[in-house]
């Protein structure tokens, strides 16, 4: 494939720099009243409470799990497109934060509420649709047509959707819980939110460690893979259930947000080529990012009222959609 | 058979050949059997509907009601309540059917209709627009046929690079689809909860209580466009083959393009204006009219009428299953259209619209 367009040092620093930044500004930028100068008083020690609560209650949970998703996200859809083979494999359109979201949706209508136990049951409906997307992959003439694969995804989350919406029609307490959290925002989550979405994130990741080198192989493609020692259906398998666990988490800790996988692994692969063991590094990186930005961005747009991030997310994310298919030949992974 | 048949040795297999005064007349014999099927089907559905419900009257009733006669209750259930909600749904799924119909065969691809290519999304958004900027009844039919222009202009636009044929265009229109979408989100996001509440049906698709000018304007659309489409039928069943036949059997292939382009997004914003946006019933439509006429043409009217029966019937089944809770007609036709829309695309994934 195409030889690393930029030094790897370099994209890690800016990025990180980048991350940094993002970071900061989240703390400072906000839709309410208390502005960058209170803001950066209350950072350094001084302020009243008001902005001192507003910049390290508020927007620090807010930041933090901005960072936590965007990790698992991007990870994830640098993952995910490792293993299908196809630059278009993206959780949300394939139906993976669809499944994840009407897992919790039926946890909740059946008498769970939204606090506890949506992370076990978001990673398994995550997982599940991961197994769809697997089953679906071994199909042949569709594995192999990038295209189609995301059109029976988008088929999937609309089935689910759909369904979920029948259940939140049923249920009035089911629809209340559910109301905000199948928007897919990073406002107004309980501190708890960060403690447990933070090991589901650390124990996906260490799944991927050790798939980091078969899946490099795998890109050659399967006989090559299995040539060189590895096991394709085995690597396969395990890097979704790591995806699984990554988008499970997001998903359970903030809701569907879309796009971002196919936005982190699209720019991991211009800035740094297509190896997988160069991009996730870069994504890891690039995940906060481009989540971190769509949030500030969620804050400002509307003043004084605030968007759900998912929309930002998709008035970025589809144009890029677009880009990819667009391309003359798709870019093979 | 009364009608004299000229030539009967003539006419080709499974079709009636029928001569009256110098004039000839070809008919796929199981096509127009289909049709009588179906509008015989949607007759005795439209009665039911208009005689049954929590207040049951008997055909004859319904009918003097109709016409304004007998008690009030009963004028007012078929006049205000069953009527207006039957031809709401009659017409938009003739509209939708016959829409998805062309579209199909335009892009000769079965999954390319409307919904999925982001026309009714497009028409949606507009219509919330007018909704949540100048609410005046008139300006969501008029807002929601230029968004479906625009949606429609896009996809073709971008996907110019592949023709609008194959699966590029089609993900090209899912991802003009999500932005409009999001476009729809980002106006809710911002208006008060009057004009969410009031843009709420645009969004998952519903026929309860729909303004009576959008209805006949829809009316009058697909008065005009489904004579229009019938015209069209004979040009597009010969470009259904390649570019080159259908140019040398005399085909302007730019402009009939463009005339069943222009008269697709016609039929789905009139639709879309009244009902919201009920993709998956030009997806399910026309694949019911072909497999009802076992030919491989262009049935627009039989589409048209399997569009109007799902509609009205998708909408029966959502108002009885969990009564008193209505559920839309747009989740309904999402579940039993979703599993059928994936197993076209993961059953026979060679095949391409015939």
């Amino acid at each position: 494939m195409t030889a690393a367009r930029l030094p790897l040092p370099t994209v890690l620093l800016s990025a990180g720099l980048l991350l940094s930044v993002l970071c900061l500004a989240s703390l400072l930028l906000g839709a309410g009243d208390v502005g960058i100068g209170p803001s950066l008083a209350a950072l350094f020690g001084g302020g009243d409470d008001d902005a001192r609560f507003v910049v390290f209650e508020l927007r620090g949970l807010r930041t933090e799990l901005a960072v936590l998703v965007g990790v698992a996200l991007g990870a994830g859809g640098l993952l995910l497109q490792a293993a299908t083979r196809n630059p278009l494999a993206e959780p949300g359109l394939l139906g993976v934060s669809a499944g994840a979201s009407f897992a919790v949706v039926v946890a909740i209508s059946l008498g769970a509420s939204a606090g506890t136990l949506s992370l076990a049951v978001a990673v398994l409906g995550a997982m599940v649709g991961c197994v769809l997307v697997l089953l679906v992959t071994q199909l042949r003439g569709v594995g192999d047509d990038p295209v189609r694969l995301v059109l029976a995804g988008a088929a999937f989350t609309g089935l689910l959707t759909a369904l979920s919406s029948l259940l939140l029609l049923q249920d009035q307490r089911t629809a209340d819980e559910v109301r905000f959290w199948v928007i897919g925002a990073l406002a107004g989550r309980s501190p708890d939110t960060v403690s447990w979405s933070l090991p589901g994130l650390i124990l996906g990741l260490l799944v991927v460690l050790p798939l980091v080198r078969p899946l490099a192989a795998l890109t050659l493609g399967e006989r090559v893979a299995s040539g060189l020692g590895h096991h394709p259906q085995l690597t396969r398998l395990a890097t979704l259930l790591a995806v699984a666990l990554l988008v499970g988490t997001a998903t359970a800790a903030a809701g569907p947000i879309g796009f971002v996988g196919l936005v982190v692994p699209f720019l991991a692969r211009r800035l740094v080529g297509s190896d997988v063991r160069r991009g996730l590094g870069v994504a890891i990186l690039l995940g906060p990012c481009v989540v971190l930005a769509a949030d500030i961005l969620s804050r400002l747009l509307v003043r004084p009222y605030e968007l759900p991030v998912g929309v930002v997310t998709a008035f970025v994310g589809a144009p890029i959609l677009i880009a990819v298919v667009r391309s003359h030949r798709l870019p093979s992974l | 058979m009364n009608i004299p048949l000229a030539h009967a040795s003539s006419a080709p297999r499974d079709h009636w050949l029928l001569g009256i005064a110098g004039l000839r007349l070809l008919i796929h014999r199981r096509s127009l059997l289909a049709g009588i099927g179906l509008c015989l089907a949607l007759a005795a559905s439209l009665g039911w509907l208009l005689i049954a419900g929590t207040h049951d009257l008997t055909l004859w009733q319904a009918l003097r009601a109709a016409t304004g006669d007998g008690n009030p209750l009963q004028v007012l259930l078929v006049r205000e309540l069953r009527l207006p909600r039957l031809v709401a749904g009659l017409l938009s799924g003739a509209a939708l059917g016959a829409a998805g119909c062309l579209l199909q065969t335009l892009a000769r691809n079965r999954l390319a209709t409307p919904g999925v290519i982001g026309i009714d999304d497009g028409a949606t958004a507009f219509a919330v627009a007018s909704i949540v900027a100048v609410p005046t009844s008139l300006a969501p039919t008029a807002l929601a046929l230029s968004g479906a222009s625009t949606a429609a202009v896009l996809a073709f636009a971008l996907a110019a690079g592949g023709g609008a044929r194959g699966y590029r265009f089609i993900v090209v229109g899912i991802a003009i689809g999500v932005l409009f979408g999001a476009l729809t989100n980002l106006m809710l996001a911002r208006a008060d909860i009057d004009a969410a509440n009031a843009a709420y049906p645009w969004t998952v698709g519903s026929l309860n209580a729909r303004p009576a000018q959008a209805v006949w304007l829809l009316g009058i659309g697909l008065a005009l466009g489904l004579p229009a489409a019938k015209l069209l039928v004979r040009p597009l069943a010969v470009m259904r083959f390649s570019d080159n036949v259908a140019i040398g059997l005399g085909v302007d292939l730019p402009r009939i393009r463009l005339l069943t382009l222009a008269l697709t997004v016609w039929l789905t914003a009139l639709a879309v204006a009244v009902v919201g946006p009920v993709g998956l019933i030009a997806l399910v439509a026309p694949e019911m009219a072909r497999y009802l006429c076992r030919q491989h043409g262009v049935p627009v009217v039989n589409s048209a009428l399997s569009g109007a029966l799902l509609m009205v019937l998708a909408d029966w089944v959502g108002r009885t299953v969990l009564a008193p809770v209505e559920i839309p007609v747009g989740i309904i036709m999402a579940i039993v259209g979703g599993p059928y829309l994936l197993w076209i695309l993961l059953r026979q994934p060679s095949r391409t619209l015939t």
